[in-house]
């Protein structure tokens, strides 16, 4: 059942849980692309032409040969390319065992990560600056490991949608919220 | 947690883990105005790892922005590279005023520029001087003379300091503010036992060991004095190019045992130095303003300060030896915890946020200029330069409104005021 449901203008954070939920019970967190499916084919679609008018226009010699050769490569690089575009990220939580993270591209095929309950130290929220922006994003200490495990390795949720995940991850990590530091509630309420 | 009254960012290349005395005064500043309720912002570019955002004491926010420094810790000038990273922490964190600090720092600039073409307040301090007549300082000039044409307010530490910043830029002399550097009076503190006088005078320069800090006064004047007092002896503490002839200079006169080289010496052993000394010797050629000295003065050495103080001399080897016969003769009578009281009223940071607070309520009372009175202002500037500066700002302008339309105000999300538990 969905519990809660947020959404901006380019994705939509989709909650679900049991009715009555129970202690041990799991918990779905699922981000999904607006429009991803008409965007990523759209884009494909317009880059396939591209390269077939450019391809056209290089080789007017033998329009023929020179067609059939940049659409089967058009093709070949869309069918690449499709294999990039994220439709959803998902975190299945399942207290006391561990937690899933899944990514699902255009094409079908979905990458999945499991960690054990043991393995995670603390959910962080952190602040990633690039030289162009500035973004949230949640990752994970893991014992043994000296890089952070982002939990969204594609998709880039706001923050009104990372913290309900970064609460249930904190619960069954065993984290104390109250050793964190306090939000204002600029950013519940808002 | 109330709302802040001001929302300031502070931009500059220089900043900790770097240090010096812009970026003391960026911190001291920015401690103060969070203590007096204000929000407070510091940007700045990576240093080696630390790169992303950082918290410092008081809940000071800083973004270490991955633009790798070129030269001389400053951001490489891409005019325009900066605009999306300055845009989105302008709207992250609901700034109202921006506050560029030191004249070198190209990502100040630009940020100033691309500030005030998104309609902020801007406030700019100066911390150097600069000449005149050399290839480096009129090109610095320049830059200036842009970045300073559009701002709203400015600083400068001292009144030396407003004059050559007006004359270097044009500015006019209302629109800028004299607000003097101060000192951490409560780190610098003599010592408990002062060092007796008696049978050794102990004389301190700390400073970095190049020209401009009259590196090669010291060369000349420490023999002379060492020759004319035997109970004197030196302690230098710094690092340099200079370092090799003062160096030359123990061994040619045989002061081994008279001048005591320290080499570089961390901000956090400054004053454990300084209190083994009874004079603080300052050398420099030009300063805008010298931290050192206030430093020393609240250690209660005996420096230049109020007349009762201080003895000045001229930057010449023989001013400075008579300089230093006065400054020993009148040892006696100084008292260094009285020393300490005055500098603790006299040079205060919860002053100088105090006065700065002021310079920000000015800014935002200035009226909100549109694009072509703002490019009025640039025209100004020189027969061609005038020109160029415009179109600098019309392209800045134009990227900016291309900005908008890729990625809008609304899709920037704010960032939270975080409450840090003690």
């Amino acid at each position: 059942m969905v519990s809660s449901c947020l959404s901006n203008k380019r994705c939509t954070y989709i909650h679900e849980n049991e009715n009555e939920p129970t202690r041990g019970a799991i918990d779905i967190h699922h981000v999904i692309i607006n429009g991803s499916r008409v965007t990523g084919y759209a884009r494909l679609r317009w880059l396939a032409f591209f390269l077939v008018g450019f391809a056209i226009l290089l080789g007017k010699d033998n329009p023929v040969r020179t067609l059939s050769w940049s659409c089967l490569l058009s093709g070949f690089f869309v069918m690449i390319q499709s294999r990039k575009f994220v439709k959803k990220e998902s975190v299945i939580i399942m207290p006391t065992f561990g937690i899933q993270l899944e990514t699902q591209y255009l094409s079908g095929k979905t990458v999945s990560r499991f960690i054990p309950i043991g393995k995670i130290l603390k959910p962080v929220l952190v602040e990633c600056v690039t030289p162009v922006t500035c973004y949230w994003s949640l990752s994970l200490f893991l014992r043994g490991e000296e890089q952070l495990a982002l939990v969204f390795k594609e998709l880039r949720p706001s923050l009104k949608m990372l913290v309900p995940i970064w609460k249930a991850l904190c619960a069954v990590s065993g984290t104390d919220q109250r050793e964190m530091m306090t939000e204002e509630e600029h950013v519940v309420a808002g | 947690m109330a709302e802040p009254k001001l929302r300031v960012l502070m931009v500059s290349d220089f900043f900790f883990p770097n240090f010096g005395g812009v970026e003391n005064h960026i911190y001291y500043l920015s401690q103060c105005l969070l203590n007096l309720g204000h929000k407070v912002v510091v940007m700045t570019h990576a240093y080696g790892n630390r790169t992303g955002v950082r918290y410092m004491t008081g809940g000071l926010k800083v973004y270490y922005v991955p633009w790798r420094p070129f030269a001389m810790q400053n951001t490489f000038p891409t005019v325009y590279g900066t605009l999306p990273i300055v845009r989105t922490i302008l709207k992250r964190e609901r700034i109202t005023v921006v506050h560029g600090h030191q004249a070198f720092s190209t990502l100040c600039h630009e940020a100033l520029m691309h500030a005030r073409t998104m309609g902020y307040r801007v406030v700019f301090t100066d911390h150097s001087l600069y000449g005149f007549a050399d290839v480096g300082s009129i090109h610095m000039n320049k830059v200036l003379q842009f970045s300073l044409a559009d701002i709203d307010q400015a600083i400068c530490v001292s009144h030396t300091s407003k004059e050559n910043t007006v004359l270097r830029s044009g500015l006019a002399p209302g629109k800028v503010f004299m607000i003097p550097n101060a000192v951490d009076t409560a780190m610098f503190k003599p010592a408990d036992v002062r060092p007796s006088s008696d049978d050794v005078i102990t004389i301190v320069v700390i400073s970095r060991l190049v020209y401009r800090k009259g590196a090669d006064l010291l060369v000349e004047v420490i023999p002379e004095v060492c020759r004319l007092y035997p109970n004197v002896r030196f302690v230098v503490g710094g690092d340099g190019p200079k370092h090799v002839r003062l160096e030359e200079m123990r061994e040619k006169h045989s002061l081994q045992d008279r001048v005591e080289m320290l080499g570089a010496v961390p901000h956090s052993r400054v004053r454990s130095v300084l209190v083994t000394g009874h004079i603080f010797l300052n050398s420099s050629l030009t300063e805008a303003f010298c931290i050192a000295i206030l430093e020393a003065a609240s250690c209660g050495l005996l420096t230049v300060l109020p007349d009762d103080m201080v003895v000045l001399a001229e930057p010449d080897p023989d001013d400075m030896v008579r300089a230093i016969e006065k400054a020993i003769s009148i040892l006696p009578s100084i008292n260094p915890e009285e020393m300490h009281n005055r500098m603790t009223k006299l040079y205060s940071w919860q002053d100088v946020a105090k006065r700065t607070e002021i310079v920000y309520d000015r800014a935002l009372k200035c009226s909100n200029r549109n694009l072509l009175e703002r490019l009025s202002r640039f025209l100004s500037c020189g027969a061609w330069a005038g020109k160029v500066f415009c179109m600098v700002m019309i392209i800045d302008y134009l990227l900016w409104r291309l900005l908008q339309l890729l990625q809008p105000d609304d899709d920037i999300e704010e960032a939270p005021d975080i409450n840090f538990c003690n």
